[in-house]
């Protein structure tokens, strides 16, 4: 009986395999119930995402099953088998519970710490258990896969970092001001970045939104689209007054906001703080306006600085996370072992019951005239000296399985008491 | 050892702890153990007002009327302070600079608690408990201002070149550290210029004169002056930001130094043990 793990991610196939594999397993009947048709596969479960497929499996022999899951993603797959063996991946025993620990953590993502993996890895949980596919071992497993992902997202810091720019420049504004709410945003050139980050402002909280746009039209597109108000950009020193961020990314070739303009806007603000981000190239604000007190200017390359040094830290964080999933796996492999003896001693606490069982049946017939009461002082002696004969060994067993040696050892304890 | 000097000791120790964990947030720069650092530094803070308590009441004298008494009293103010700024404002990290400080002025403060101290007859009545109370609650919300103006300094700093510094994610947000400078400067000055009246009035009854020409009064007059001006330039000139945060810090450096150059050139009838 063991762990079998085959699948393949981003990192090992390329997307058109993977895609093929994922939507012809959904247009069929489900991927669960061909599962439960392998004959040496005991429990499974079924993952796809867009950055990977695997199934998880406990087998009896693992090595056929191995065969067996191979041929039947090859069949699904509908691929060459040369192609599709160079995408999988095969892990057995402790290197499967490893690797899922590791793809529920957000480790094995595409964007390391991406938090979508471990609700993707749950759905499929739910699906197999829908399915009727989990049983002991896989129940016990996905648990504890949840458990060591809710630990690794408590305490590493592995998805606080922003790591696109927009995401930056939100951090950043955060930073500045403390919150976003109550705070104005002004768009200066209606193009697609500016949008998204105008978009991820708004979704922290920044509460208005306006914009200013050569042409006139373009403007108020951009404006319904956001629900903010339009504006000439004449209007451009006035608004300057009034907004908190600026988000500017016009295409025209000089400075669109001088050092004069912010300046000027600054005396009738009072000096309340003021974010311009310039993501135009070339770029839109005159780079001496950031030297004016209380004004903050990130262009392009300083947010893509913000973003890497995040991405940076992140990946320091993914190896303090690494040692929580090692730390885990270890523990459930404890476990594991410990479920090879356990038949061995429910067979002997069977057979040490039944003979006890048998015993006081006899002793019931030969001596009618025992009271109930001395009859279960009898039993209760019994019992405990059947325990205390029992206890070493049974916790001898179950202390040796974990360091992995508990196989002779329920060999002999089976041969020793004809189990 | 008696129960007051147990709670001394208990909340030395936890000041010391929590300075330490703030320490330690600081060097691995992580809000987690920021937050650990808040809850000891919490602890040492009920501590320490307890020790006030069982001051008054064990040994029967208000804790505040002693140089050493003050320091306490000036420590535990900035303390509750800067705990009641947690709950609207996500600051805790600013306690990696309050509570060393806190530290420091409990530890200035332990030579006062032990045994009794004889108080001059004329210290004795509510007049000379409000003039206490109040300025040094005035002062210490000063210097709570002016620790977030200096980290203020620090993170514009960080921010405003673009320094690619792990300190801008674990410093509080310049919005944060600016309400705070405000909420101090604010909440201060009355306090202070409530407990200068009451002082005057209070002198009036023990030398029948309101103003006694003495050195401490003067010095700290200039300093209630500096607070003044800061005061009218924020609220009527809408002065923000970093020209704010620097004044908060060399006008409480100001004051600062006048009790130092005070205490080391001047005698003054503020000199009572």
């Amino acid at each position: 009986m063991g762990l079998l793990l085959v699948g393949m991610n981003h990192k090992t196939a390329p997307l058109e395999v993977r895609e093929r594999l994922s939507l012809s397993c959904r247009e069929d009947v489900s991927p669960l119930g061909l599962l439960k048709g392998i004959p040496s596969v005991r429990e499974a479960l079924y993952l796809a995402t867009c950055n990977r497929v695997e199934i998880l499996a406990v087998a009896a022999d693992v090595e056929e099953a191995r065969g067996e899951l191979v041929d039947l993603i090859l069949t699904h797959g509908n691929l060459p088998r040369e192609e599709l063996e160079r995408c999988l991946y095969v892990h057995r025993d402790e290197t499967a519970v490893r690797h899922l620990f590791r793809v529920a953590a957000s480790l094995d993502s595409l964007i390391v710490g991406e938090p979508q993996i471990l609700g993707q890895v749950k759905d499929a949980y739910r699906d197999a258990v829908d399915g009727g596919t989990t049983g002991l071992i896989l129940n016990r497993l996905l648990h504890h896969a949840f458990r060591t992902a809710k630990r690794v997202r408590s305490e590493t810091g592995i998805a606080g970092h922003a790591v696109s720019v927009g995401y930056a420049a939100v951090e950043t504004a955060k930073k500045i001001f403390g919150g976003l709410r109550k705070k104005a945003v002004l768009v200066v050139g209606a193009g697609e970045m500016s949008e998204l980050t105008a978009r991820h402002l708004l979704k922290n909280g920044a509460e208005r939104v306006l914009v200013a746009n050569r042409t006139y039209a373009r403007a108020l597109d951009l404006a319904r689209e956001l629900g903010g108000e339009a504006l000439a950009l004449e209007r451009l020193p006035e608004a300057l007054m009034e907004v908190d961020i600026v988000i500017s990314s016009t295409g025209a070739p000089g400075y669109v906001i001088t050092r004069e303009m912010v300046a000027g806007a600054l005396r009738r603000r009072r000096n309340r703080l003021l974010f311009l981000i310039d993501i135009a190239v070339p770029r839109d604000i005159d780079p001496e306006a950031g030297e004016l007190d209380n004004v903050f200017l990130y262009n392009m390359d300083d947010l893509q600085d913000v973003a890497d040094e995040n991405m940076r830290m992140r990946r320091e964080e993914a190896q303090r996370a690494e040692g929580i999933v090692a730390e885990e796996t270890e523990r459930f492999m404890e476990w594991l072992k410990t479920l090879a003896v356990v038949p061995t001693i429910v067979a002997l606490r069977e057979k040490v019951e039944a003979i006890v069982a048998g015993e006081m049946e006899r002793l019931a017939v030969r001596f009618k005239g025992m009271s109930e009461e001395d009859r279960e002082t009898l039993e209760i002696l019994v019992n405990s000296i059947v325990n205390k004969i029992l206890h070493d060994p049974m916790t001898a067993l179950k202390e040796e399985s974990q360091e992995g040696g508990g196989q002779a050892y329920a060999a002999a304890l089976r041969r020793l008491f004809r189990l | 050892m008696d129960a007051t000097t147990i709670l001394f000791l208990a909340a030395l120790g936890s000041y010391l702890a929590s300075t330490v964990i703030y320490g330690l947030s600081l060097r691995v720069r992580r809000v987690h153990t920021a937050k650990t650092a808040t809850r000891v530094f919490l602890a040492a803070f009920v501590l320490h007002g307890l020790f006030m308590v069982s001051m008054a009441f064990l040994r029967g004298r208000p804790p505040l009327l002693t140089a050493h008494d003050t320091a306490s009293f000036f420590a535990w103010t900035v303390a509750g302070v800067f705990l009641l700024f947690q709950v609207r404002t996500k600051t805790r990290v600013l306690g990696a600079f309050v509570s060393p400080l806190v530290l420091l002025l409990l530890l200035l403060a332990a030579p006062g608690t032990r045994g009794e101290t004889v108080i001059a007859q004329n210290l004795k009545g509510p007049l000379v408990l409000a003039h206490v109370i109040l300025s040094v609650a005035g002062e210490a919300l000063f210097a709570l201002a002016s620790l977030a103006g200096a980290v203020y300094l620090l993170q514009d700093n960080l921010i405003k070149r673009r320094i690619r510094s792990p300190f801008i994610r674990y410093f509080p947000s310049l919005g944060d550290l600016d309400r705070i400078n405000a909420a101090c400067l604010l909440g201060g000055f009355p306090l202070l210029t409530a407990g200068l009246i009451a002082g005057s009035l209070w002198a009036r009854v023990a030398w029948g004169d309101a103003w006694p020409l003495d050195s401490k009064l003067v010095w700290t007059l200039m300093a209630w002056l500096v607070y003044a001006f800061l005061l009218h330039q924020r609220l009527a000139l809408g002065w923000g930001g970093r020209r704010a945060a620097l004044y908060s810090v060399a006008a409480f450096a100001f004051l600062l130094a006048s009790f130092f150059v005070e205490k080391a050139l001047f005698t003054t009838i503020h000199r009572f043990s």
